[in-house]
Order: C-alpha cells, then sequence, then structure tokens
C-alpha cells in the first residue's frame, strides 16, 4: 500500500509551479484555505524515509509525517525542478545530506518572522 | 431527571497536605535527615520525570484520597485491580523512589520523617511507613497491561519507545512509602502562576464567580486546533436539562514527549481560544494539573477522571485516542472503559458504575473532520462523505508549524498559533526537545521561598 507525503504550498511556493501542469494537480483542502501537492510513495520507498528519520511515522490518513522541515523543503525543490510529482527518486538521493540536516533540527529551527 | 450537581471529591474527601504555618512547618521539619528530589532520566540523561510534580498533585488534592506514595499491598492492588487500600479507584502507582546508592546514604527506616527538598530548599516531607524493593520492568508491564493479560484493549507489547512505560522502567528499585506534606509552599512562575486552581480553589470559583452547576472536562497535552475546539464545543451540548454551563480544560503540564509542545504554548494557546472569543471566556477556563504524562490511554483516563472529579467537573469529554501515542492500546480502548468495563483491568462495569468508584459522567466522543461537500467541520457519526474527510492530524499540523506556514484559521486560530510562535521565539524552538526537557528540569514551574532547616 502507498504512503503519501503532503507538500504545503504557502504564497512564494504557489508562485514557483504556477502556470505549469502542476497547478492542476493541487489539493484544495479545508474550504480552499490551504493548497497542497499530495506525492504518492511506494511502501518500500516510504519504509527507507521511516527508518531514516526516527521521529517520522505513518499518520491515520496514511501521510507520512514528522520528518524535517530540511526533507519537506527538498520534496518541494525537486518537485518545482522536475516540474513533476514523480520526484521520490530524487529525493531518496539526498537522503544522507538530509539526515544531517535533519539531526541539526533537534536543536534549532528558526522560527517565522509575523506579529 | 434530576438536576445534576456537583460531585463530591473522589473518595469523599479533598486532600490538604499542604502546610502553610511557617512556624508549624519549621517544628516539623526540625533535625530531619534531608534529601535533594532527583529527576528520573533516561539513560543519555534526558530527564523524563520528576517525582516534585506528583507530590504538589498529591497534597494539593488533585489525586485524592491518595496522601503519599505507596505502600507495597497498595501498589500490588493497583495494579492487580486499580483499587486502593480504602477500596476506592485509582489507576496508577504513585511511587517516591531512590537508588540503592542514595538509600543506604539516607539510612532512614520507617518511622522516620525525610525533608525533600527542592532547588536546595525544604520542600516536602515524607512520614516513612514503609521501605520496600520492587522490580521497575515489572511495575512498568502491569502498570500498562499486555495483549496476552488484557486482550480486551492491549494491541502490542509495551516497550521502551512508550514514554509512560520508560517512565516507570526507569523508576529507582527502592519505595519509600509514606503520606507527603509540602511544608513550603511554592511561588509559581509565568505564565503557570495564571492557571493554577487547585481542587478547592477550582470548586470555590466554578462555585461563586463562574457560576456553573455543571462543568466538562477537557483534557489537552496539546495547543489546541480547531477540531479540539469543536470537540470542546459539541461535547459540552451534554448536560441535563441544558449543555453544560461550563468547559474546563485541563492541561497535563510536566515532562512530554519530544515533538509535544512546550507547556507555556498549550496553556497560551488554550486560553487564547477563549481570550479572542471562540468559547466565550464566561463558559471556558484554562487550567492545569502536574504530571508527567504517562500516555495510558484508558488507564490515563481513569486519572484525568479522578483529578476532573476532584475539581469539581460533573462531566468529562474523552475522545479517540485519549491520552495515547503509537498503537499499544485499541483507539477506542478509553471509551471501551467507559461505556462496558474491562475486566482485565478490574473493570467489570464502566468505573462510574462501580462501587468506590467515580461519579464524573463520561462523554464519549468519536472525530472531528472538515467536511467538503458539507463544507462544515462535521462529527465523524453525523457525516455522510467520510471518503472525502479532511482530518485535523497533529502531526500533518507540526509538519505545517515546523515549515513556518501560518495555519488557516480554519485549521488553528491564528491568535492560537502566534501563541505558539510567542514560545518558540523563547526556546528556539517550536516543540519539545532535549534541550527544553533538560531547561525545564532545571529551572521547574515553581521557585521556593528560602526557609532554615531548625536543628531538632
Amino acid at each position: 500500500m502507498p504512503h503519501y507525503i503532503s507538500v504545503i504550498l504557502d504564497d512564494e511556493r504557489y508562485e514557483k509551479i504556477k502556470g505549469t501542469p502542476l497547478e492542476e494537480k493541487i489539493t484544495y483542502l479545508f474550504g480552499g484555505q490551504l493548497k497542497s501537492l499530495i506525492v504518492e510513495v511506494p511502501e518500500e520507498k516510504s519504509e527507507k524515509i521511516l527508518k531514516a528519520f526516527d521521529k517520522a511515522r505513518i499518520d491515520s490518513r496514511g501521510y507520512i509525517e514528522d520528518v524535517p522541515v530540511a526533507f519537506r523543503r527538498a520534496v518541494f525543490e525537486e518537485i518545482a525542478k522536475a516540474k513533476s510529482l514523480d520526484v521520490i527518486d530524487k529525493v531518496l538521493e539526498r537522503l544522507d545530506d538530509l539526515v544531517e540536516a535533519g539531526k541539526k533540527e533537534d536543536e534549532y529551527i528558526p522560527p517565522p518572522e509575523i506579529e | 431527571m434530576p438536576l445534576i450537581k456537583t460531585p463530591p471529591p473522589h473518595g469523599g474527601k479533598l486532600v490538604d497536605r499542604v502546610v502553610k504555618k511557617r512556624e508549624i512547618a519549621e517544628k516539623m521539619i526540625a533535625g530531619c535527615p534531608t534529601f535533594e528530589l532527583k529527576p528520573t532520566t533516561l539513560p543519555d540523561g534526558t530527564p523524563i520525570r520528576h517525582v516534585y510534580r506528583e507530590i504538589m498533585s498529591v497534597c494539593y488534592g488533585f489525586f485524592s484520597p491518595v496522601e503519599g506514595s505507596m505502600v507495597q499491598n497498595e501498589l500490588e492492588r493497583v495494579l492487580n485491580e486499580r483499587r486502593l487500600l480504602s477500596e476506592w479507584i485509582f489507576p496508577y502507582p504513585i511511587l517516591f523512589d531512590v537508588s540503592e546508592e542514595d538509600y543506604k546514604a539516607l539510612n532512614v527506616k520507617e518511622g522516620d520523617r525525610l525533608l525533600l527538598m527542592l532547588k536546595g530548599q525544604p520542600f516536602a516531607t515524607i512520614d516513612i511507613e514503609e521501605i520496600y524493593k520492587i522490580d521497575p520492568v515489572d511495575v512498568a508491564t502491569r502498570t500498562f497491561g499486555t495483549p496476552e493479560k488484557n486482550p480486551e484493549v492491549v494491541r502490542e507489547p509495551f516497550n521502551d519507545k512508550h514514554p509512560g512505560y520508560v517512565i516507570y522502567k526507569m523508576h529507582n528499585p527502592v519505595i519509600i512509602a509514606g503520606k507527603y506534606t509540602i511544608v513550603n509552599e511554592p511561588k509559581f512562575k509565568e505564565p503557570f502562576d495564571r492557571f493554577w486552581f487547585p481542587p478547592a480553589k477550582c470548586r470555590e470559583v466554578i462555585k461563586n464567580e463562574k457560576k456553573w452547576r455543571t462543568v466538562i472536562a477537557h483534557q489537552t497535552r496539546n495547543v489546541p486546533h480547531v477540531g479540539h475546539e469543536m470537540l470542546m464545543k459539541c461535547a459540552a451540548y451534554t448536560g441535563d436539562i441544558e449543555p453544560c454551563n461550563g468547559i474546563l480544560v485541563n492541561a497535563i503540564i510536566g515532562a512530554k514527549r519530544r515533538g509535544d509542545y512546550p507547556d507555556e504554548a498549550i496553556l497560551e494557546g488554550h486560553e487564547a481560544v477563549n481570550k479572542y472569543g471562540y468559547i466565550k471566556p464566561e463558559r471556558h477556563m484554562v487550567t492545569f494539573t502536574f504530571w508527567d504524562m504517562r500516555y495510558g490511554n484508558p488507564i490515563e483516563s481513569l486519572l484525568h477522571g479522578v483529578i476532573r472529579q476532584n475539581m469539581g467537573c460533573t462531566h468529562h469529554m474523552f475522545g479517540r485516542d485519549h491520552a495515547a501515542v503509537g498503537e499499544y492500546y485499541d483507539i477506542y480502548a478509553t471509551q471501551i472503559l467507559w461505556s462496558e468495563g474491562i475486566p482485565s483491568f478490574g473493570f467489570e462495569a464502566p468505573p462510574n458504575e462501580v462501587d468506590y468508584g467515580l461519579k464524573i459522567i463520561p462523554q464519549n466522543m468519536a472525530e472531528f473532520w472538515y467536511c467538503p461537500v458539507c463544507q462544515e467541520i462535521a462529527y465523524s457519526e453525523s457525516c455522510g462523505h467520510t471518503d472525502a474527510k479532511q482530518k485535523f492530524s497533529g502531526s500533518f499540523l507540526r509538519g505545517m508549524v515546523a515549515e513556518g506556514v501560518f495555519p488557516p484559521r480554519v485549521v488553528m486560530r491564528p491568535e492560537v498559533y502566534k501563541q505558539i510562535v510567542k514560545w518558540w521565539k523563547v526556546y528556539n524552538y517550536p516543540f519539545v526537545n532535549r534541550r527544553y526537557l533538560e531547561m525545564k528540569n532545571k529551572e521547574l514551574e515553581i521557585d521556593l521561598p528560602a526557609m532554615e532547616v531548625p536543628k531538632a
């Protein structure tokens, strides 16, 4: 059974895929207030992700959650580069670096600048 | 149907073991041997429990009728039947544990009074009734159950990934049993001071200030998203001839698993729900209880029933996967307990239908999701568009928060999110991590006034 990764699109990310075929693949959640792209992950690849990040888990919806921010960002970067959702192999190629980046996130994640 | 009234405290009387007069306290502690309280830690040194929180909850009456660290017969009774020696039901072992080395160095015996120090100051005493040894792994296993012995609700054997199991497993082997008494009342730090309503005070506020006749309790270890808000609002429609007059949020404050939110954000996040009118403050109040959460789903729900009945609540809402982590228990384990009982845990009937049981009334709730067809937040047992549901997943929200995405109002209220960011800026991290646990363990939620220990 495949699992999924939800990549949230804020305004900045949306601008990067606007006008591409990806725009048609946007899932609108919560009455259209949240946009996301859903990446399907075959089970053997989701196992690699779960193994790489000790806090990662599959939630009750079948989504891979509690992965580092660096991992999520990498998924979007590959999507934006390939203009496709078929990017999980590319992300897995970067897994070692992402594991290292994830370790740093145990100590510090920069807070957003909001009023 | 008669109108529902505030239930009596569990056990009939609220425990109050706090000495307020300094001269009496000084006489009590004169010449006592002393012991500086220590946290329970993982092998790598990460703090996972501080017994001072249990002493606070016992002495201020949250755990009434429990008055201290349990004697061996009482521990066995709790593990076998979830009952105290006085017959009243109680879910968890409450133990004052020390290492073999500390026990030897202390050189205390039954009948002695031991002065417990915290942050270098006198804090509480324990009047020693019994000293005995435990096998911490056995206590941990029997506390939470096993698939073989508790097949009604336990789905997987507990292991080191379960925070509550690990807390008991890491207990020291020597138990000093006896009644606790706080001899030096602590001063609360901000923001904890605003939310400290021990049972006697809470009952007084409910009766005289809020003037609530019926009150439903909401258990939390989370910053509230709109799914939690809907749970509170809808569960509160229960009552008798009218919905419950009040909603009492009671946050569990103490060491939590990594990835949960900091305690301060939890309290101020819930406060924002009433401060900004999502549930008006006339109907909503935020409080807390000290307890290093055990994540024991049905077992934890019993403790929640005890605490909130003691605080004066008439009802308690229980959601799916109540106080749970992982898949150790059936996701409806708590609801099974409160609707039919769990015989293998000592409950042939629900805890509010057995002798010496609880008087608080359970309100079992399923879940809330956003339904794009109904275009509203829907209750799972009402909405027929299950395939279209959009769930309020806590981990999905944590991912959104960590990425710095401002959640939409329909998922999390902006004023609630701002409390997360406020404390994120303080701790440089939005969630509980090792550094937060170490800092909390060092600084704690309280300070203690300076107090001399008089010579005997």
